[in-house]
């Protein structure tokens, strides 16, 4: 197996151009797993780790743009603030180990329907910036997926970053795993308020061959009483209801399809009614 | 046990000029002291090296291949790719294996025939000069099976289920006191149930793995077990070697739980492909591998019969167990064991069941037989608690024995209704006269979208002693060195058999330096059935108390500059002590709470309460309590082995299907224990304490989420699914 050691982003999108087959490496967390079960034997890896625009982020107007290498760890300590439903999930990707090394680059990449890092890109109207000598290109996240772990990705490309509004009013993450860490979610849901827009965006993990977003249930932001009066029980409710439908979910060993749904629907009351709170009390 | 006798390490003999001070008295007692294991910054730091760490020259490397059918034979295997690539030194199978002489465990005799009785047993090993040349060449190994229809599910009415001569740690399969169902016709309340407990791997941290070398026809390996005399005296018989030529090391052990409780494949393979090569061979199985080839807790069914009078009294208790075994060896869990002594009645019946099954071969969990025993009859007591009104506390005690009800023969000390009235007490269930303040009602306790209960349920395990023998030296410079082949698992064994052996020599801790991990030192018995400082603890009494002697006898206090040297075995004194019925009890208490709208199920706190003999280490002894219970809340909660019908394999096989509790799932444990005196033990008066803390956990989980929800879990683990659809 080759191994390639790009040191800048013009060197790894030439050498990714040169070996269309050679597998990117980030983190490392998903594919050294995959090399270990034997699942996958590419003939080069092409490893990201020294090109060091990938790990840096910045401000780019009143968005976010954030290298494809920035890890888990990083996104809790230092961008919680402005990205608060996906530092949420960060915190719930796998042990202490894992975030200070997995990076959402890598999540993209894998395209797993249970990452964790997607629900709040859904959520939030993310985008991915795509690269290739050929040039860039920038997709919407919710167009990114193409499959359980498939995406838009051309085999000349790499990801070079993700671009997200900061956040403008309360935002959630939740997900149901069989145990309380190091779990891979039964079911996820994450949702992203904006008061000014008076919108609310939502991203489902785990219930489908990609992520998705629940249209219906965003579309009811119609009906929310956005001056800063309760929530009515019927419309959290209904919200709710509108996340389950919105599922596509499977029977697998972490769960059924009907808990899956009927728990996407608890997710999406509970995380609509805390987000409610945090903007009433704002 | 059988034990081959080693030649003692002889001193010097004591000669030359006594040094000019007496051996200085320990000002305080080491013991009940609390102290961080010894080896705890080796650890930490990565210096402690485990079987496979030992750097060896010019070692190589081998790699396993197993079995892709759970019942056949193996009609060919193809080894000339594997040959063919680079690195690849050699590679066994059963047609050019050498012969193994036979010691009464057929799992052990790898490689000797073509017949296939699991799926992933080993076929083939590779050997190589490096890791992956090994794993690559086993990938090229062709083993061409010829499978066919495999019975690999536990059923409680398979036809093949028979009831052996006897079970595990050599009970009799069954027991029978007075007409059970004489007893249950006659009783006002009854509890007839059917529980259900999966297979459990083990997961210990340190996979099973050996560096073996052959050195002047002699045997060198340094294996991850919990047994090196065991180990030792086992490739002794299978290599058809004299016992002094064979050398098992196991300076630190990496987690065991049972599974490294006997020689395992692993060791025998090494050592066959060390001499096939002709140079060290490291040996270490995959976590995914150890599924199949290390061991496992057979899933169980058990049926528990009590009937009670009105006031509570038990008129009978029946508990009947089926388990599960391999086609190669017989092992069967004692589930219903404990039955025989927890509770008083006039008719009482335990039997046990097995059937041979196309699945690997089960072996001891952390307290076989007790831990998914209790999950049972502790269940059922829960039962007929709530059947008859009782509070499950008061029950238990009420239904106290006051001699070994089957056996009739006195306990040696008992404290479960002391331990089940502190536990009570400190758990908020009674008041501090005794009250009970526990609203006995289920389902009733609500705190926001959450269900919330408590429960209780009872602890056992026996207090063992086997023989062992140890080793004490005394040095003109008033050190002392301790030999005994104890096997550190991770317990603090080292730890505190340096403190027992201060005590015994009566020196302050510092003078004393204690050597565990060798079957060089000398024959002792297993890291297994909580009995390892009790067994190697009285051996390391008896040379320290006789080193001693014969310092202040022979040589007027002072050590000559020779030192002195003392061998003790302990085989007549365990032979000669009087019958007792010898447990340790516990008590434990659960609050779990269950979320109406997810299912999901939590459990806050923990709290047990211990009478297990005297505690040597209040802190490595606490983490053995905590750690038990830590296992039980697993087991009550997560761990389940999933084995597909189909193919006999274990599809949970890696840590990320088998779940076992992360720290976000553990809460609050508290750990009490009373202050024990039992003078019918071993000189230190110690019982065992590295199972107790499993047994009854899982019982004590359902019975408060019962208590929660008014929904009764028979199946372990209690799941999501159990819950949705019956909450309200
Ligand atoms: C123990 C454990 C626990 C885990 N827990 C979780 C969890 O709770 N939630 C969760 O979502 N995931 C979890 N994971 C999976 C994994 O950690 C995440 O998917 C992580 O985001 C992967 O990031 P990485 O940087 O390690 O990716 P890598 O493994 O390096 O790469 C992952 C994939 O992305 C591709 N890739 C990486 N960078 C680029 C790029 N710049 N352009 C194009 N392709 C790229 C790679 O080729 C590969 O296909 C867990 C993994 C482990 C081992």
């Amino acid at each position: 197996m080759e191994f390639l050691r790009p040191s800048t982003w013009d060197e790894a999108l030439a050498a990714k151009a040169e070996h269309p087959d050679a597998v990117p490496i980030a983190g490392g967390t998903d594919v050294m797993v995959e090399l270990n079960f034997d699942r996958r034997r590419p003939p080069a890896l092409l490893d990201l780790t020294r090109v060091a625009s990938l790990a840096d982020w910045a401000a780019d107007g009143d968005r976010l743009r954030i290298g494809a290498g920035v890890t888990y760890r990083r996104i809790i300590d230092e961008l919680g603030g402005r990205l608060p439903g996906l530092a949420m999930a960060a915190r719930t990707v796998g042990s202490p180990q894992i975030r200070n090394r997995g990076t959402v680059g890598g999540n993209l990449g894998s395209a797993s329907p249970a990452g964790d890092a997607h629900p709040p890109l859904l959520a939030t109207g993310a985008e991915v910036e795509i690269g290739s000598v050929r040039g860039v290109r920038t997709v919407a996240v919710a167009d990114f997926f193409q499959g359980p772990k498939r995406s838009v990705l051309a085999p000349d490309e790499l990801i070079a970053a993700f671009l997200v509004p900061a956040a403008t009013g309360p935002q959630q993450f939740a997900k149901v795993g069989t145990r309380n860490a190091m779990v891979i979610a039964v079911c996820s849901f994450a949702l992203a308020l904006d008061p000014q827009r008076r919108t609310i965006g939502t991203g489902i993990g785990s219930a489908g061959p990609t992520p998705l977003r629940a249209t219906e249930a965003e579309a009811l932001a119609a009906e929310l009483p956005w001056e800063g009066k309760t929530l009515p029980d019927t419309i959290v409710q209904r919200f709710g209801e509108l996340v389950g439908a919105a599922a596509r979910p499977i029977d697998d060993v972490r769960g059924s399809a009907a808990y899956r749904r009927h728990a996407l629907a608890v997710l999406g009351g509970r995380t609509l009614r805390w987000a409610w709170e945090e903007h009433r009390c704002a | 046990m059988t034990s081959t006798q080693r030649q003692p390490t002889q001193s010097q003999p004591a000669q030359g000029q006594p040094t000019q001070s007496r051996v200085q008295d320990a000002a305080q007692r080491s013991v009940g002291t609390a102290s961080p294991r010894i080896e705890a910054w080796d650890k930490v730091t990565g210096r402690a090296p485990y079987a496979v760490d030992h750097p060896v020259p010019g070692a190589a490397y081998a790699w396993v291949v197993q079995s892709t059918v759970a019942r056949g034979v193996v009609v060919d295997v193809d080894t000339s790719r594997a040959l063919a690539e680079d690195g690849v030194l050699g590679v066994l199978w059963h047609g050019n294996a050498q012969r193994l002489e036979s010691v009464g465990d057929p799992e052990l005799m790898v490689l000797q025939s073509a017949r296939i009785a699991y799926r992933g047993q080993v076929v083939a090993v590779v050997v190589a000069t490096s890791p992956e040349a090994a794993r690559a060449g086993a990938d090229l190994v062709r083993v061409r099976e010829d499978g066919m229809t495999s019975d690999t599910v536990l059923r409680i009415d398979h036809p093949a289920l028979y009831q052996p001569v006897q079970v595990n740690a050599g009970y009799p399969a069954r027991s029978a006191i007075g007409d059970v169902d004489a007893g249950l016709a006659a009783a006002a309340v009854r509890v007839d149930a059917t529980y259900r407990t999966p297979a459990e791997h083990h997961c210990a941290m340190e996979p099973h793995a050996t560096t073996a070398f052959w050195e002047r026809g002699c045997l060198v390996v340094f294996d991850g077990t919990q047994a090196s005399t065991a180990v030792s005296e086992t490739l002794a018989g299978l290599f058809e070697l004299p016992p002094q030529s064979v050398r098992v090391i196991n300076e630190h052990v990496g987690g065991g739980f049972g599974s490294k409780g006997g020689p395992k494949p692993n060791v025998v393979l090494a050592a066959m492909a060390a001499r096939l090569v002709g140079r060290p061979v490291k040996l270490a199985l995959t976590r995914q591998q150890l599924f199949a080839v290390a061991g496992y807790r057979t899933p169980t069914i058990q049926r528990v019969r009590l009937g009670a009078a009105t006031n509570g009294r038990l008129l009978a208790i029946g508990h009947d167990a089926v388990s599960q075994t391999s086609q190669l060896s017989e092992f069967v869990e004692q589930s219903a064991v404990l039955s025989r002594h927890m509770y008083a009645a006039p008719n009482r019946l335990t039997t046990h069941r097995v059937v041979a099954l196309d699945v690997p071969t089960p072996v001891w969990m952390r307290a076989p037989g007790e831990c998914p025993g209790s999950f049972a009859l502790e269940s059922a007591i829960d039962e007929l608690a709530s059947a008859g009104n009782w509070d499950p506390v008061r029950l238990r005690i009420d239904n106290e024995p006051a001699v070994h009800p089957e056996e009739q023969i006195p306990f040696s000390s008992r404290h479960l209704v002391q331990c089940l009235q502190e536990g009570a007490e400190r758990f908020g269930w009674t008041d501090a006269s005794g009250r009970v303040v526990r609203d006995p009602r289920p389902a009733v306790r609500r705190d926001g979208e959450w269900l919330v209960g408590t429960g209780v349920a009872a602890s056992t395990y026996p207090s063992l002693t086997w023989p062992s023998t140890a080793l004490a030296r005394a040095t003109a410079d008033q050190r002392f060195d301790v030999e005994v082949n104890a096997a550190d698992i991770g317990t603090g064994a080292r730890t505190v058999l340096r403190q027992i052996a201060a005590d015994a020599l009566d020196v302050p801790i510092a003078y004393v330096e204690i050597t565990v991990g060798d079957s060089a030192i000398g024959p002792a018995t297993v890291a297994g059935g909580s009995m390892g400082t009790a067994s190697w603890g009285w051996a390391v009494t008896k040379a320290c108390r006789l080193l001693r002697e014969r310092i202040e006898r022979d040589h007027g206090g002072r050590v000559p500059t020779g030192g002195v040297a003392v061998r003790a075995d302990t085989t007549l004194e365990i032979r000669d002590r009087p019958e007792f019925s010898r447990h340790a009890y516990g008590a434990q208490f659960c609050q779990a709470r269950v979320s109406t709208m997810t299912g999901e199920v939590r459990v806050d706190r923990l709290l047990g309460v211990f009478a297990a003999g005297r505690i040597v280490n209040p802190t490595t002894a606490r983490s053995q309590f905590i750690g038990g219970m830590t296992m039980g809340l697993s087991g009550a909660l997560l761990e389940r082995s999933v084995l597909d019908s189909r193919t006999g394999d274990f599809v949970t096989g890696d840590l990320a299907a088998y779940h076992v509790a992360v720290s976000a799932d553990v809460p609050r444990i508290e750990v009490a224990w009373l202050d024990e005196q039992d003078p019918h033990l071993n000189p230190m008066g110690v019982k065992g304490i590295g199972e107790i803390g499993i047994v009854g956990t899982a019982a004590a989980v359902a019975n408060a989420v019962h208590h929660a929800t008014g929904i009764r879990v028979r199946d372990l683990p209690i799941g999501l699914a159990q819950m949705i659809g019956k909450l309200h």
